[in-house]
């Protein structure tokens, strides 16, 4: 076993640490006081972190970008959390759509999107799939109810497709430039296979943001309203490997949704470092009775749990990681992601504890981990996410 | 004998207070600037609403005005008045409760009859006790069973002039209903020389009297429930006569729970918000359908429902031993109920469980869990405030094991 890094992955991690000391962690706490949801975003911050490679660097060497590994993604995801745990989002959120760009579209797709993609440092992109009565029906849909699932309607006219519908909490919603839709174009079958995937560029007629979601924490990364009415998309948008067939099995690729299971991991490695700085930090700097904090028992042995709970997490991120690099097929993606929940939730919490026992103020800092912490119940760790990902695991020995 | 029924009386009073959440305070509540917690500070209409059915006067005896409301029904009252919203329940509770300690047990009749009257007639009258100084600290940690005096040491001080009056100087800070009240007790020290923890007294300062400034804090930026204010004390004099109890001996020095067998309020309140946060998640998980039913026929949902449920129950349950032996203090002489501080420990019990009530709540509503112009936010965010404010869970855990050890710090 080797757990030492390469150069490049040594040197991606390190351009994040100094981008995440330098930029994005002065501006975080600023951002998240935003009262406004479609006015946190920060264009200056997002387009120096592109400049530096950070909003590209899934995509493949072979189509002109850094092609880092995923080792390397997961070292920059979690050091840019470190930061911002949204900022680091904003800019993992792509790499999610350039692996799946690179793995399944057309060369005449690759050709018009990655290209402009890899031009423009205000190119990003999301992915539509909830919809309001369709969220926990997508993950596990029902065996016996081929109407559950989502709704937005694909019919074919053509050369092109008409959408109606509506999507909601999609990230980047407000502000990508491309979204990548899921629409149901068989009614009468179930969602697994009566779904085809979409490229939906932002000036598509018909189509339009609406509200953005006013999300407790994570306040940078904006989640808002899709809309299509009449929308009109041409069929050469259509990613046809999945066309009018089963949906992209998540369990078979490295791009998809295992990477977004890898990136909630990494990310959520980010903030409980972040935690664990702050705790030890007031630990040694606030006294009692003229005596560092830390030299109380009860205050060692929460940071120490902190400590503990984060470097095990790291350990198995990287596990992830590196088994994606190798391609090994493997279930750890969605348990990392479900385990990640548990570590970020509690290790903030032990710093919120930590810096509240001065009573009637809190860290502002401290309650913004928190706040991002309870994200990742809905999205990487409640009964579904966790149910969904046994059934994966069943189903693949 | 073990008996849980409420009296006919106590029924009354929480229907009547339930009626008063659901129409008065409910409205209110849910508005979205309450919501998004922008906006948190009690309308002073309901203030007086809650004031006309004797929120404010509940604990007073009835002799002198009020409800005379035992321990166990200002507790039932709270939960309520909880699930309406903490911030409005906060400053009613706390002058309900000062007002049964200073006019029933401290004040004399002499004092009774200058501060009673105004305060039963005057509906936006509420009641301040003035104890935390700034950069001040319990230090129980760094001092666990150590023989050392407990700060913090009071340097708010009165000196005496020589006509018997006291001239007031110094700071308090984050007093709960300051901005609000119109008598405040302040704790002071009046002998320089006294360690830490000793030498204090109370004196009762009205609200116009020259000298004292109060200042009212912002609540968005503070970690607490009801209003907070600042209160600056400059060469305010006091009559000889307004000196609460004996000189030196204040009989709040350690606030209102000294005796870690406190009336467990704030505890019934946070019970009051966990269940908001049961029943809204109840409700939904009823009607929401996903994966082919009703998402309370689903295992998982059904099995975090009923954790809900149980940890509602359990606190509960220590909420009201708690509240019954401060109305039956005899039960601990004759071994009846272990001799335990109960409010602390319901302190940490309840905190922790609403915390995870909340936590699980929000999980039934998936991503609208986290939305800030939805309730369970901000539910989630007020059981993170009931969890890290006032005595911490660490400091509490300590208290207890002194207690466990027979260590007597006086």
């Amino acid at each position: 076993m080797d757990f030492s890094l390469n150069d490049e992955q040594r040197a991606w991690q390190e351009k994040a640490r100094k981008f995440a000391d330098e930029a994005i962690r002065p501006a975080s706490l600023a951002r998240d006081r935003v009262l406004d949801p479609a006015q946190t975003w920060d264009w200056d911050l997002f387009k120096k972190g592109s400049k530096l490679g950070f909003r590209t660097l899934a995509v493949p060497k072979e189509y002109g970008g850094p092609g880092a590994d995923f080792v390397s993604q997961a070292i920059v995801m979690a050091e840019l959390a470190r930061g911002d745990s949204g900022v680091s989002k904003a800019f993992s959120q792509n790499w999610k759509w350039s692996h799946l760009i690179a793995s399944v579209c057309s060369l005449e797709q690759k050709e018009r999107f990655l290209t402009a993609f890899l031009a423009d440092d205000t190119f990003v992109m999301g992915k539509g799939i909830t919809e309001p009565n369709a969220g926990s029906d997508n993950r596990l849909p029902p065996e016996d109810d081929p109407r559950a699932g989502l709704k937005l309607k694909a019919e074919r006219r053509g050369d092109e497709w008409k959408l109606n519908g509506e999507k909601c909490f999609i990230a980047n919603g407000n502000i990508g430039k491309l979204f990548f839709l899921d629409a149901r174009s068989n009614p009468n079958v179930n969602v697994k296979e009566g779904v085809t995937m979409f490229l939906i560029p932002r000036d598509t007629p018909g189509f339009r943001s609406g509200k953005v979601f006013n999300k407790s924490g994570w306040r940078f990364y904006q989640n808002a309203e899709l809309i299509f009415e009449d929308a009109r998309v041409p069929h050469a948008n259509v990613i046809e490997q999945n066309a009018g067939a089963s949906r992209l099995d998540k369990g078979e690729r490295t791009g998809g949704d295992l990477f977004g299971d890898l990136e909630l991991a990494a990310n959520a490695l980010g903030v409980c470092m972040s935690a664990c700085e702050s705790s030890l930090n007031l630990a040694r700097s606030r006294t009692q009775g003229g005596k560092p904090l830390l030299e109380q028992q009860s205050v060692q042995l929460k940071i120490g749990r902190m400590n503990m709970l984060t470097e095990a997490l790291r350990s198995y991120v990287m596990r992830v990681a590196w088994e994606h690099d190798q391609k090994l097929p493997s279930t750890n993606a969605g348990f990392v992601m479900n385990y990640s929940t548990d570590v970020i939730q509690e290790v903030t919490q032990l710093n919120m504890a930590l810096h509240g026992a001065a009573g009637y103020t809190m860290d502002a800092h401290a309650n913004k981990l928190v706040r991002d912490g309870i994200i990742w119940t809905h999205l990487a760790g409640d009964a579904v996410q966790r149910m969904k990902v046994v059934r994966r695991m069943a189903k693949s020995k | 004998m073990f008996d849980l029924h409420l009296s006919a009386e106590q029924h009354e009073i929480r229907d009547t207070i339930r009626e008063f959440v659901t129409h008065e305070i409910k409205p209110v509540a849910t508005k979205p600037a309450r919501m998004e917690a922008l906006e948190r500070r009690p309308p002073a209409e309901l203030l007086l609403k809650a004031s006309q059915i004797g929120l404010r006067t509940l604990a007073l005896s009835e002799a002198l005005g009020g409800a005379g409301a035992d321990a166990l029904t200002t507790c039932l009252v709270a939960e309520e008045l909880g699930a309406g919203d903490p911030d409005i329940a906060a400053v009613l509770v706390e002058t309900s409760a000062l007002s049964h300690v200073l006019f029933d047990q401290l004040m004399t009749p002499d004092q009774r009859s200058r501060f009673l009257p105004q305060f039963v007639k005057d509906d936006a009258a509420q009641l301040a006790l003035a104890a935390h100084e700034p950069d001040t600290d319990t230090e129980l940690g760094i001092n666990y069973h150590r023989a050392v005096p407990l700060g913090p040491a009071v340097s708010c001080t009165a000196s005496r002039t020589p006509t018997g009056d006291w001239i007031i100087n110094g700071t308090k800070t984050f007093v709960p209903n300051a901005p609000l009240a119109s008598l405040v007790a302040v704790q002071v020290s009046t002998d320089p020389k006294a360690p830490a923890g000793q030498g204090v007294s109370t004196l009762l300062v009205p609200r116009d009297t020259p000298g004292m400034t109060i200042r009212e804090l912002d609540q968005n930026a503070g970690w607490y429930h009801g209003l907070r204010g600042d209160i600056t004390f400059t060469e305010c004099r006091v009559p000889a006569g307004n000196l609460l109890g004996a000189e030196g001996k204040s009989a709040l020095s350690a606030g209102l729970d000294a005796s870690g067998r406190g009336i467990p309020l704030v505890q019934a309140m946070n019970i009051g918000l966990g269940r908001a946060a049961y029943e809204a998640a109840l409700d939904y998980a009823k009607i929401r359908v996903q994966g082919g039913r009703r998402l309370i026929e689903h295992q998982a949902i059904g099995t975090l429902l009923a954790e809900i449920a149980l940890r509602l129950e359990v606190a509960r349950t220590i909420v009201w031993k708690a509240a019954w032996v401060t109305d039956n203090p005899s039960a601990v002489a004759d071994r009846s109920v272990a001799d335990l501080p109960l409010h602390t420990l319901t302190r940490i019990y309840t905190a922790e469980a609403m915390h995870q009530v909340a936590l699980d709540a929000a999980e039934v509503f998936g991503a609208m869990g986290v939305m800030r112009d939805m309730p369970m936010h901000k539910y989630v965010q007020d059981a993170l405030i009931f969890l890290h404010s006032g005595m911490s869970a660490g400091d509490g855990k300590l208290r207890i094991a002194e207690a466990l050890a027979e260590f007597r710090r006086d």
